[in-house]
């Protein structure tokens, strides 16, 4: 953080002086601080459309990637400018996660578990170096290392984890919404300093996994308590500073702008790649143009979030090099299984055939990856040879509307998207051609992001159809008791966008309950598979394809692993020599 | 005395102005579609965490306690919190609002320093081409859209000439300069520190000149067009007759009277920018009021909406004040009461 207290030049420092002790009258004063000011300032101005000299001790943005004038040499650690399409509102551990909460969270701070190691996502020791589970998946216990210290000295123990789980389960926030189902305040305990056992509200087979990808920062609870503010376990501080024990400290926070890491050099857990960071800016870039403009200036080192038609320009571009990979940022068209006509399943059977799937490739240049069935392949025990399988088929199509009261066509369907993102108008466009050669009209209906929200409350408000991403992880019960459970959306506060489909099948939610105890492998892969099963024959909305998470990167980056997010670790990475 | 009066009767004033502007603020925020509090509390919240959330915020009150409170609040300075990232409105305000300010300011001097002595040419060099030029360029500026223009400029100075940054208000590769105002090319000029300031400058240059460019081009033919109209006057023939050299003329009998209208204009798009440009500090991520309003308004983040919107009808009323003001400066014949 900056520090701030005004200091005038040495020149105008002077003039002052002397008006001070009357040698100048205010009139010459201020004329004088003009001249100064304003002959300095057109020195400047005119040097200024040059690029301005490398600042000491950094590395400086100049013609592509290679001019790093000023740049460490050797294998001495350099500073990597990240471009990020998003701000980062806050890093209360306790508070909400999104991508970019989450990518720097994750510098800061130590979990229980490393989950960016690989893809699909791998469980990797970090403060826990082993757990063991009881037969029935209600009790856990968690073995800490007991080498990992916090940034101010302080060791991390059992206690500071037992602290940071409490805090975020008191809080009640977002970031709580994943765990407090399964644990609350009393069900953890710390069995001495680097032991802690948890005990859970009801059986979760795949707890772990849940820990991991959950990623609860694990803060240091005496500095919490010294920036303690009427109560509010330092809540107000911890927003924009940091308690932790991860590879990198908050050097500057510019919220809005830019926000500085440094690294610890002797972070305890050592640096996995063949060079480090000296650290890192997550500088905020919000347009896509932007970003690819920075990247090919030279002024950013990665720029994430990258557009499809920014690729090839990118890519071909000598120096850069685009990384494009799959995860499990999964779009479908929810079908309102409450309203007619997609009520009707050889409705719903007909729209999934009058989609035109490739159709929607082709308009994303091919920078999309058509779903085989309800989960994307990410996630564990995933079914590639679900049946049946949607694919455009027009006869079929027919078949199905042949069986419903709609057979002529003659209505209206609702398709709702997102206000000016162009991939969710085209698949409304592909559906408006296609349900258009049966007679049937597609309205499209642009919506801003609350909007959207709001109307996935309940059935009546709910759209025939619309579009939405959902991404709930490497967690298999996850995917299914958010979107399709019906005890999500059937209730008096409503569902969420992931329930917009408002899907209600007794036997698919006896089977996500039976998921959510069960331990062994085996009966969590047989109940996935049963569920992707139902869930293709009963098609309550349809899943289309999975989003690539695309970033630009200098040939400079180096150690960069891809674990099926939108940001980078930046742990694993260091920066070449020019 | 007179003035006095004027002043404190228009200062009185604003009061009404921004309790109905929050009134109306307050219930159109309210009114629209769309669940902050689900939206704040994520997709897994539980029925009882949106409603813990919904009554932490005062949310579950009647319309009309919130907006009482919300006044309570308002009259003790406190503007409420953000529902996305927790931080006092205040705080923000602080924040954002030097950034907004810097580049309304740097754009308005591009404006005059500029507009004034091209509506000056245009108008003595009356349809030649000095005034044709400029009136193309005039026209050109009001009818191209603007965030067209940002885009390429950045593309032209910063991918393809790469003399200038593409977005943002500093290097990211230097260290942050220490401020004083908030507004860095001040603050690096009032220290002396003339890397900073250069740098600093080179990022203001495009946000800069694409926000003066409306004023700048309504400058240049509004004042060219009272300049010909005071042109015509008798005061104007009878300095002629007497001989007066016709650049004092120009300069110091006729710009002055000429310059009303255009100060009127200016004082009411420096009021209006103050709100901050949206789509200028979208392009350019530039961190002002008008970016950080745009990010309030899409996550319905009510307690920044009514902050924005009352500091920013503040400010309105007060340069419009401010402008009235200076029309006694240009004309002495102008009383208040």
């Amino acid at each position: 953080m900056s520090s701030r207290s005004p200091r005038p030049s040495p020149e105008i420092q002077a003039l002052l002086d002397r008006y001070l002790r009357g040698e100048l009258s205010r009139r010459d004063f201020l004329r004088t601080v003009l001249a100064v000011g304003g002959l300095s300032a057109a020195q400047a101005i005119l040097a200024a459309c040059a690029p301005a000299p490398p600042p000491s001790g950094g590395s400086q943005a100049g013609p592509g990637p290679t001019a790093q004038a000023g740049a460490p040499t050797g294998s001495e650690p350099q500073v990597l400018i990240y471009a990020a399409g998003q701000d980062i509102p806050t890093i209360d551990p306790s508070d909400r996660t999104d991508y970019s909460i989450g990518a720097v969270s994750r510098q800061l701070y130590d979990r229980l578990f490393r989950f960016e190691g690989g893809w699909p996502q791998p469980i990797e020791p970090c403060l826990c170096e082993r757990y063991e589970g009881s037969d029935d998946a209600t009790e856990w216990i968690f073995y800490l290392t007991d080498r990992a210290v916090f940034h101010n000295g302080d060791p991390v123990t059992a206690e500071a984890v037992v602290y940071s789980y409490q805090r975020t389960l008191r809080f009640q926030k977002q970031r709580s919404s994943v765990i407090a189902p399964f644990l609350d305040e009393s069900g953890i305990q710390a069995l001495d300093d680097t032991t802690v056992r948890m005990v859970l509200k009801s059986p979760f087979g795949d707890f772990p996994r849940l820990l991991a990808y959950h990623e609860q920062p694990i803060v240091n609870p005496r500095q919490v308590k010294e920036h303690e503010q009427a109560g509010d376990e330092g809540a107000a501080w911890l927003r924009e500073n940091e308690a932790g024990s991860g590879p990198f400290v908050i050097k500057e926070w510019e919220p809005g702008n830019r926000y500085v890491f440094e690294a610890v050099p002797d972070y305890w857990q050592g640096w996995p790649g063949k060079g480090r960071l000296a650290g890192f800016v997550w500088r905020i870039i919000r347009e896509t143009a932007d970003r690819r403009i920075a990247l090919l200036a030279g002024e950013v080192d990665i720029a994430d979030t990258i557009s499809t038609d920014d690729i090839d320009i990118i890519a071909n571009t000598p120096g850069y090099r685009v990384e494009e990979n799959f995860g499990l940022l999964a779009g479908y068209v929810k079908m309102n299984n409450q309203k007619e006509p997609t009520s009707d399943l050889h409705f719903r059977k007909f729209i999934a055939y009058a989609m035109d799937y490739e159709a929607l490739v082709d308009v994303l240049g091919g920078h999309a990856q058509l779903m085989v069935g309800p989960i994307p392949e990410g996630v564990p025990y995933h079914d590639p040879d679900v049946q049946p399988l949607y694919r455009h088929d027009l006869e079929k199509a027919r078949e199905h509307l042949d069986q419903t009261p709609w057979k002529d066509g003659g209505i209206e369907l609702d398709y709702v998207y997102v206000t000016g993102l162009d991939f969710e108008e085209q698949l409304g466009l592909i559906l408006l051609e296609q349900l258009g050669k049966f007679n049937i009209k597609v309205n499209m209906v642009p919506k801003v992001w609350p909007d959207m929200v709001a109307a996935c409350g309940f059935p009546d408000t709910g759209p025939h159809l619309i579009n939405i991403f959902v991404d709930a992880g490497p967690i298999p019960y996850n995917w299914f008791a958010e979107q399709w459970y019906s005890k999500s959306w059937d209730r008096e506060t409503g569902g969420s966008f992931q329930t917009c489909d408002f899907y209600r099948n007794p036997q698919v939610d006896t089977l996500v309950e039976t998921l959510r105890g069960a331990v062994d492998p085996g009966e969590q892969e047989q109940i996935v598979q049963d569920l992707q099963r139902i869930l293709m024959e009963e098609i309550p909305g349809l899943p289309v394809y999975v989003m690539p998470n695309i970033l630009g990167l200098s040939e400079r980056v180096q150690g960069y692993v891809y674990y099926g997010d939108i940001s980078v670790d930046f742990w694993r990475l260091w920066l070449a020599d020019a | 005395m007179h003035l006095r009066y004027y002043i404190l009767r228009r200062l009185l004033l604003i009061v009404p102005v921004l309790v109905g502007l929050s009134l109306v603020t307050f219930t159109v925020a309210r009114l629209v579609p769309g669940d902050p509090v689900k939206l704040a509390a994520g997709p897994r919240a539980s029925p009882e965490e949106i409603q813990r959330l919904r009554e932490a915020f005062g949310l579950d009150q009647p319309l009309p306690v919130q907006y009482l409170q919300y006044m309570r609040g308002v009259l003790q300075g406190d503007l409420g919190r953000s529902m996305m990232n927790g931080r006092p409105v205040t705080t923000d305000l602080r924040r954002y609002f030097p950034a907004t300010l810097e580049l309304v300011l740097v754009s308005m001097v591009l404006a005059v320093v500029l507009g004034i002595p091209g509506a000056v040419v245009a108008a003595v060099y009356r349809d030649r081409w000095p005034d044709q030029l400029s009136r193309v360029l005039a026209l050109g500026s009001i009818s191209m859209p603007v965030f067209w223009l940002a885009i390429m400029l950045q593309l032209l100075f910063a991918q393809y000439l790469r003399v200038l940054p593409v977005s943002g208000r500093f290097d990211a590769r230097v260290p942050y300069p220490e401020t004083i105002t908030g507004m860095l090319i001040l603050d690096t000029l009032l220290r002396g520190d003339w890397t900073s300031f250069r740098i600093a400058l080179r990022h203001l240059l495009l946000p800069a000149v694409c926000q003066s460019l409306l004023a700048l081009a309504l400058t240049t033919r509004f004042l060219r067009s009272d300049i010909l109209d005071v042109l015509q006057r008798d005061f104007v023939r009878m300095a002629r007759a007497n001989g007066i050299p016709e650049r004092i003329i120009l300069f110091k009998y006729v710009l002055k009277n000429a310059l009303i209208a255009t100060v009127s204009m200016l004082g009411f798009l420096f009021g209006y920018s103050l709100g901050g440009s949206v789509l200028i500090e979208t392009v350019f991520d530039w961190p002002g009021i008008g970016l950080y309003a745009m990010n309030s308004a899409l996550t319905l983040d009510f307690q920044p909406i009514m902050g924005i919107t009352l500091f920013v009808g503040l400010l309105f009323t007060l340069v419009n004040l401010a402008t009235d003001l200076l029309y006694g400066l240009l004309d002495p014949r102008i009383r208040y009461g």
